[in-house]
């Protein structure tokens, strides 16, 4: 990880160390929420709200928690911002999240969150820890849109709901790709950032596990 | 020697330092498309045999002719069958074609069917052909290996499991996705752990459903409509099914479906050329005949009330939908199925037990054979990682130590 | 700093104040929030009603355009309406699990797939409740991977059909999930549940290949077994053993008594 500056703690997760492309660690909700892009949007900006909140009052406390139970303190502290998270979505935005159902919920188990208060937040300072989350959640967030930019236009033929390819069904000229519609597909498109980020971050890519030996060297039969 | 000398005085352009450097891979391929390879084992191990990747390949591709001519004359036969009945036909360049070289829609004229299936099929493969080529070449450029011929067979079976109606485009991004998620991203021909025909074709599936899922017939006549075999089966019962279609219709393949998919004895005309060779594993054929056989008679005697698909015996799933070519040119690719001679009888019953079960049970999907091949193909590594343990612990017991490593 | 943190009077002391000051803040939120969302879900609910009675455009008052729609529960086994229960409160769903509320069905009665029905319903009236202008009607059945639950708009004839939505479903997106696109929902306006007034078996079914009766629906396309499903339950809900009998009260061409009546026998045949 690059140096602990402010800019920087906000600026790697998203392209240099992400949290879905590198770690590839909060996957599933990513396929599940991504089939439109406001959607994608509301889920980004409660896990950014989550992970910057919880890093900051997981690292206030650091000194104080004691180290066998860090985890279960962590965990408390993440499902309490989490259920407020659904409680407000639930009052001020019910459309999304009904649309959200139960993902909301599945932040606590988003391991992006963990990881950053066991990984982050137990050693650094309050700020640094609070722009920590956001830039992570930066990361997800980013992946997140991105998946949701291609699905719904491809798949619905409409950005944030505003037709720009008109299907079909609508009595367009655009065949929607249902693949884009199923949640499956969203492993295909992630799958192709990470193949598009490693190829221009060479950096990224992880060394051979083995290498194989090479073949036979010639030499004349005798 | 015209062609020799060309490629010959051509050849310093294209090695190491050479201007088009890049383009290595296609100059080799031209020139292995007319002259047998140059490279000849160095070591002191020899393989004598007069068979090579390339030859393979090209019986394969042979064996897929029946198949696909009969599925042309199939695809004609009944457009030309539906027009005869009253439906208007499709206008455009196919008709055009039709109309100077067989002069009408006459579906008893052998010639008339043929060349309307010819004009549904041919740019099909064109299609296929042209952009999975453009996307083997450009890999091939890119990443440095040669262009492999396995891109044939791949072309050729992807073509043929298509319906004749499919629109070109959807065929251009069946194949892409075929070729470049379900082959180069894993590293090109023999890497591969799907086979890249059916990964396209399930794309195809995913994305498109309403054109391809297969409850509802591909007959290119304007606004003719019916249910498959299999979705007949399914939803109005034997009964229903054997009063339309005879089982020799089936097996000769009077019925309508995917190019490829329709004869069964053209198909296995193909198999007894590709077993008699040994190109292909008897192995897997057997076990996908005993995986379907077994699991239909287990259906047939358990029975359902609600699900007349329970009732279909073993021969009819052998001679509708696509579990014969499926069998045949699909499961036994020898890259994606399994390596070991045990496993290739496991990972054939697989899929004829997953055919079987998605196709009784499954309530959306009528059609089996292809996300049983895949799913097996999934299943092959591991299939033949226990046969590989299996026989590595028979070796340490017989003499106390492994197979010495092959240096 | 690290050994005062691990001695089991720090660790009680901690784990309390963070259980504490976290169940504190939760339940605010949840408090706080709760009238706010309970309005949320009777808006979505009124928003459903009125969308499926055309009524609704959005950004209107929703609250306001509800007054015009009187909610009553109805026996549907007479066909009246009934004051045991409050409509507002009324839930037909816990009703068909209630052996006192609902029956048990089985076989061939059984076409949309439920297995237990409820013997009331609150059906929606917009307009005079004496001579309602449309009623409203819950409708759920199995579709292809679950159940959908949704209304049916029904014009004061009884018999004319308005519109069709579904608030809850799990169709395959793209396929079955077209059963909420507006284009495919909009061909249902005029069309009719019966083909003939004095028929008491709904006719009304989704078809392929164009529908060309006014009893006809065209199917999704690529989703027949989502199709099935609907027509399956439109068959089950518009018959006598659903709101069939309610709805002969309001048809021209049946005599509501009669109905009554064949609907005690089938109900005795059960």
């Amino acid at each position: 990880m690059s140096a602990v500056t402010p800019k920087g703690v906000l600026t790697t997760p998203i392209f240099n160390n992400n949290p879905i492309a590198l770690q590839v660690l909060g996957i599933c909700s990513a396929l599940a929420v991504t089939t439109s892009m406001s959607v994608s949007l509301v889920m980004a900006l409660a896990v950014i709200s989550v992970t910057a909140f919880s890093n900051l009052f997981v690292s206030l406390i650091r000194h104080h928690i004691p180290s066998s139970i860090r985890i279960i303190v962590q965990m408390t502290i993440i499902a309490s911002l989490v259920i407020v998270v659904d409680q407000v979505l639930k009052a001020y935005a019910y459309e999304m999240s009904k649309q959200l159902s139960v993902f909301v919920g599945l932040i606590i188990t988003n391991c992006i969150v963990m990881g950053r208060a066991e990984g982050f937040a137990m050693q650094n300072s309050p700020g640094l820890s609070f722009l920590d989350g956001i830039g992570n959640g930066l990361g997800y967030g980013f992946i997140l849109m991105t998946v949701g930019f291609v699905r719904e236009l491809l798949g619905s033929g409409s950005v944030f709901g505003f037709t720009i390819l008109p299907t079909v069904q609508d009595g367009g000229w655009y065949v929607p790709n249902g693949l884009l519609l199923l949640p499956p597909s969203a492993f295909f498109i992630i799958g192709l950032i990470i193949w598009a980020l490693r190829s221009t971050h060479p950096e990224q890519v992880e060394a051979n596990e083995f290498k194989m030996k090479e073949n036979t060297q010639p030499k004349e039969a005798v | 020697m015209g062609i020799r000398q060309t490629l010959d005085n051509l050849e310093p352009h294209f090695h190491k330092g050479g201007k088009y450097e890049k383009w290595y891979p296609l100059y080799e391929a031209v020139d292995t498309i007319f002259y047998s390879p140059p490279s000849v084992t160095k070591t002191t191990a020899h393989v004598r045999d007069g068979i090579d990747l390339k030859r393979i390949m090209i019986t394969v591709w042979l064996c897929t002719f029946p198949a696909m001519f009969f599925g042309m004359w199939n695809a004609g036969w009944l457009a030309n069958s539906a027009i005869a009945d009253g439906y208007a036909s499709m206008d455009g360049w196919r008709e055009a074609i039709l109309m100077v070289l067989a002069s009408g829609h006459d579906p008893d004229s052998l010639w008339a069917n043929f060349v309307l299936g010819a004009t549904y099929f041919l740019p099909i493969y064109l299609v296929t052909f042209i952009v999975g080529g453009f996307w083997e070449v450009l890999f091939a450029v890119k990443r440095g290996h040669e262009v492999n011929e396995g891109f044939f067979v791949t072309s050729v079976l992807y073509a043929l499991v298509l319906p004749a109606t499919i629109p070109l485009w959807q065929v251009a991004l069946g194949i892409t996705f075929g070729v470049v998620i379900g082959k180069e991203i894993f590293g090109g021909t023999g890497k591969n752990f799907l086979n890249p025909a059916l990964t396209g074709r399930a794309f195809l599936y995913f994305a498109y459903p309403a054109q391809i899922s297969g409850d509802a017939v591909w007959v290119a006549a304007d606004g003719y409509t019916g249910a498959t075999p299999l979705s007949i089966a399914f939803q109005e019962g034997m009964v229903e099914l054997t009063s339309q279609y005879s089982w020799w219709d089936a097996f000769i393949g009077y019925l309508p479906g995917s190019v490829g998919e329709v004869s069964t004895l053209a198909i296995f005309i193909g198999a007894a050329v590709l077993l008699w060779t040994k190109i292909a594993s008897w192995r897997i054929m057997l076990g996908c005949m005993i995986g379907m056989a077994g699991t239909s008679v287990l259906f047939n005697l358990v029975g359902s009330e609600s699900n007349p698909m329970f009732a279909m015996p073993w021969y009819w799933h052998l001679v509708i939908g696509g579990f014969a070519f499926g069998m045949v040119f699909m499961a036994t690719d020898p890259v994606s199925a399994s390596m070991t001679n045990p496993g290739r009888l496991i990972f054939g019953i697989l899929i004829g037990v997953m055919t079987v079960l998605i196709r009784v049970v499954n309530p959306a999907f009528p059609e089996g054979i292809m996300l049983a091949i895949l799913f097996a193909n999934l299943f092959a590594p591991l299939i033949d990682h226990f046969f590989v343990q299996a026989n590595i612990k028979r070796r340490m017991r017989r003499v106390g130590a492994p197979a010495e490593e092959t240096a | 700093m690290a050994q005062s943190n691990n001695s089991i009077k720090k660790i009680l002391t901690v784990a309390f104040a963070l259980c504490i000051v976290c169940s504190v803040i939760v339940s605010t939120a949840a408090v706080a929030l709760r009238p706010k969302q309970q309005l949320n879900q009777e808006l979505d609910r009124k928003t459903n009603i009125l969308s499926v009675a055309n009524l609704y455009e959005p950004g209107m008052d929703v609250e306001s355009a509800f007054g015009e729609v009187t909610p009553r529960v109805v026996d549907m086994r007479s066909g009246e309406y009934t004051d045991e229960f409050d409509p507002e409160t009324f839930d037909h769903f816990q009703a068909a699990r209630d052996p006192a509320m609902g029956r048990t069905l089985s076989g061939d009665r059984d076409i949309a797939g439920l297995s237990r029905v409820e013997n009331f319903a609150t059906v929606y009236l917009v307009g005079d409740p004496e001579d309602p202008d449309q009623i409203i009607l819950p409708i759920r059945g199995q579709g292809l991977w679950g159940l959908m639950r949704g209304f049916m708009s029904v014009e004061g004839d009884g018999n004319t059909i308005v519109g069709i939505t579904y608030y809850e479903h799990s169709e395959t997106p793209g396929l079955g999930a077209e059963v909420n696109n507006p284009r495919w929902q909009a061909q249902w306006e005029g069309k009719k549940i019966f083909s003939d007034e004095a028929d008491l078996a709904p006719a009304i079914h989704l078809t392929k290949g164009g529908a060309n009766d006014e009893t006809e629906i065209d199917a999704l396309s690529g989703a027949t077994l989502t199709s099935n499903g609907v027509t399956n339950m439109l068959q089950f809900w518009l018959s006598p053993e659903g709101f069939g009998t309610y709805l002969a009260r309001f048809r021209s061409g049946v005599d509501h008594e009669e109905v009554q009546e064949a609907d005690v026998e089938l109900e005795a045949e059960a």
